[in-house]
């Protein structure tokens, strides 16, 4: 590490125009990729000052459709924690026939845009869906209703924690399980006490984007959910309302509060990597 | 640490399992006994365009019912574009009524076997509202647009939402196609089908965005994008209600627009609210309703509220209908939109 950067820094010295350049030139994409956006958003939000913004937030369904979409993410996120650990677990470790494909199909969901995830849900759900047998047997409601949003989302989000676990724990490897085993841990121990701490970056990260991915997830829940205000509105979903309405404060508002909800988002999973990283440096 | 995570997803697996089991107890048990104590909902699936007039015309209602019976009536809305809207009743959305921008739109819902009685059986053929097709165009009209010829100059960006999923789009591709059948476009010779097609495709060539709906349509053209919109006449008025300088302009020949309502039976007979969905759909043809619907541009099918109300609305020098011009909907939605429909095949011409 300090031989590459003892390699590198005289050549920098030389003439530090090209780094600045280099420099200046990232500042200056970042700025007009991200921070022109947001900073529109700001002023747009903000155009007539705080009271409104406050106003359109406190609406009662406004708050609902915030709860839902949480709700939607916290349980996504939890279902894909113990699920994508085990497909990335079972990719890793195991062998056998139709493993390439099972590899595969876990990247559908990015290859699939996200309004035909909700028309294959209709095609299953809906009212001369392949189920509707089965649901109307069993008075229950997915289409049109939180469950079908819900799976939406399941859907939407399948590949995130798989991808980031599977390299980390290939790289990983199975020595430390091995060394593990030989000093007595059983399997569990193992588990908890071995390889789940050095997967911790992995999970943490997919964590975070996954959660991401839900919060902001739109074209297949509007499908699914028939975005219906007060029972079927998500977040992003009001926000899509709003504008229909003319309701810009209220649009803008609600896109703050996302954006604001992914940057606590990523500052929390840096936060947690860091404090991962110490405790292992110990 | 391991403990807390494994309470923590079991609370997860517990919330999503009461998830499930609450979304049918949502769905009230059918009591039609219309007993004035418990409340009833109503869900509203609608086009994009009303929404404003809906806005004042469900609370009125609800007052009203609550006078006259005693009963509290809440509504769930959604509002789609007309084609996606009925498209989602027909796959398992349970509106009890159905506000759609064109008959085609209601009749996949029939089709469907979800609207059964005679919806046509209500005031002025189950036609709410009226609207005819206009231009929107920027203030002061800069590029000079006075009617359909003007929008196939070279260079113009229009905007006119997506046929698939808007039945807006639907009606401005045959306010087109019909002025043009109907030799009202300069250099187009009258019921040359070979013409009138190549008319359609090149103010389609000029077409920069296509919306989801008429709504998401206009509130880009207010965003700047676009010199001409092809819209509802409604679409323009409640923009400039809403502080908009765009201005209408009115083509020699367009089309009228009528917005069909019906009661889907399968729904309010599942949900037990029939009469409170009967009531809902007679109340919007009332001259108190209609007049609503007046004020957010909405021309009225009632003549004593059109009367009233023709002031704010000009006379136009060639309306046909779907009727007269096309034979209906039953015959002009395969023809222009089916897999080989002339706006189908044309859409297709143009991005080769």
């Amino acid at each position: 590490m300090n031989a590459v950067a003892k390699r590198l820094r005289p050549t920098a010295a030389t003439s530090p125009w090209p780094r600045r350049l280099l420099i200046g030139a990232m500042l200056g994409y970042i700025a007009v990729l991200i921070l022109a956006p947001v900073g529109a958003l700001l002023v747009g939000a903000f155009a007539e000052g705080l009271a409104p913004v406050a106003a359109a937030l406190s609406q009662p369904d406004v708050l609902a459709a915030f709860g839902r979409t949480l709700f939607i993410a916290v349980l996504t996120v939890g279902f894909h924690a113990v699920f994508g650990t085990l497909l990335a677990w079972v990719l890793v470790r195991h062998r056998f026939p139709g493993r390439a494909l099972l590899n595969g199909l876990v990247d559908l969901p990015f290859a699939v845009s996200a309004v035909v995830v909700g028309y294959m849900l209709l095609l299953l759900f809906g009212r001369n869906g392949l189920l509707s047998p089965l649901l109307t047997l069993l008075n229950l409601k997915v289409a049109f209703a939180l469950p079908g949003m819900i799976l939406a989302t399941l859907f939407v989000t399948m590949p995130f924690m798989v991808r980031e676990l599977l390299p980390v724990l290939e790289a990983f490897g199975t020595e430390p399980e091995q060394a593990a085993a030989t000093l007595g841990a059983n399997g569990w121990q193992t588990f908890w006490r071995v390889t789940f701490p050095a997967l911790r970056g992995g999970f943490t990260y997919g964590v975070a984007l996954t959660f991401a991915r839900a919060l902001g997830e739109f074209g297949a829940v509007l499908v699914i959910g028939g975005g219906v205000q007060g029972r079927t509105e998500t977040a992003t979903l009001y926000i899509y309302r709003a504008l229909d309405e003319r309701h810009y404060t209220g649009a803008y508002s609600a896109a703050l509060v996302l954006g604001l909800f992914s940057l606590l988002l990523v500052a929390g999973t840096e936060y947690l990597r860091h404090r991962g990283k110490a405790k292992a440096g110990r | 640490m391991i403990k807390r995570l494994f309470r923590w997803v079991s609370v997860l697996g517990a919330m999503s399992l009461l998830a499930a089991c609450a979304a049918p107890a949502t769905t009230p048990a059918a009591t039609t006994g219309a007993t004035s104590q418990p409340p009833a909902k109503l869900i509203l699936g609608a086009y994009t365009t009303p929404r404003e007039a809906y806005g004042q015309l469900l609370p009125l209602f609800a007052e009203q019912w609550k006078a006259q019976t005693g009963q509290v009536v809440t509504f769930e809305e959604s509002y789609l574009g007309s084609g996606a809207q009925s498209r989602a009743i027909v796959e398992g959305f349970e509106a009890d009524i159905a506000a759609l921008s064109l008959e085609a739109d209601i009749q996949r819902i029939v089709k469907a076997g979800l609207i059964t009685g005679d919806w046509h059986a209500l005031p002025h053929n189950g036609m709410v509202s009226t609207s005819v097709v206009v231009f929107g165009v920027r203030a002061g009209n800069p590029k000079n647009i006075r009617d359909w010829a003007d929008l196939a100059q070279p260079g113009l960006e229009v905007l006119t939402p997506n046929p698939a999923s808007s039945g807006g789009a639907m009606w401005n591709i045959l306010a087109l196609y019909g002025a043009a059948l109907r030799g009202q476009v300069a250099d187009v010779p009258a019921n040359d089908e070979a013409a009138a097609t190549a008319f359609l495709q090149a103010v389609l060539k000029n077409v920069t965005v296509m919306d989801k709906g008429a709504r998401e349509s206009i509130t880009n053209y207010e965003k700047g994008v676009g010199d001409v919109i092809i819209t509802y006449e409604n679409e323009i008025m409640v923009g400039r209600q809403n502080g908009q300088d765009y201005e209408a302009v009115y083509p020699s020949s367009t089309i009228l627009i009528e917005n069909p309502v019906a009661i889907v039976d399968a729904h309010v007979d599942k949900h037990g609210t029939r009469a409170v969905a009967e009531a809902f759909v007679q109340f919007l043809f009332t001259q108190e309703a209609q007049t609503i619907f007046a004020q957010y541009g909405l021309r009225s099918p009632d003549s004593a509220v059109a009367a009233a109300t023709a002031a704010q609305y000009p006379p136009l020098a060639d309306l046909f209908t779907i009727t007269d011009q096309f034979g209906g909907w039953e015959a002009a939605t395969p023809k222009y939109f089916g897999e080989q429909g002339i706006y189908t095949q044309a859409i297709i011409a143009i991005q080769q």
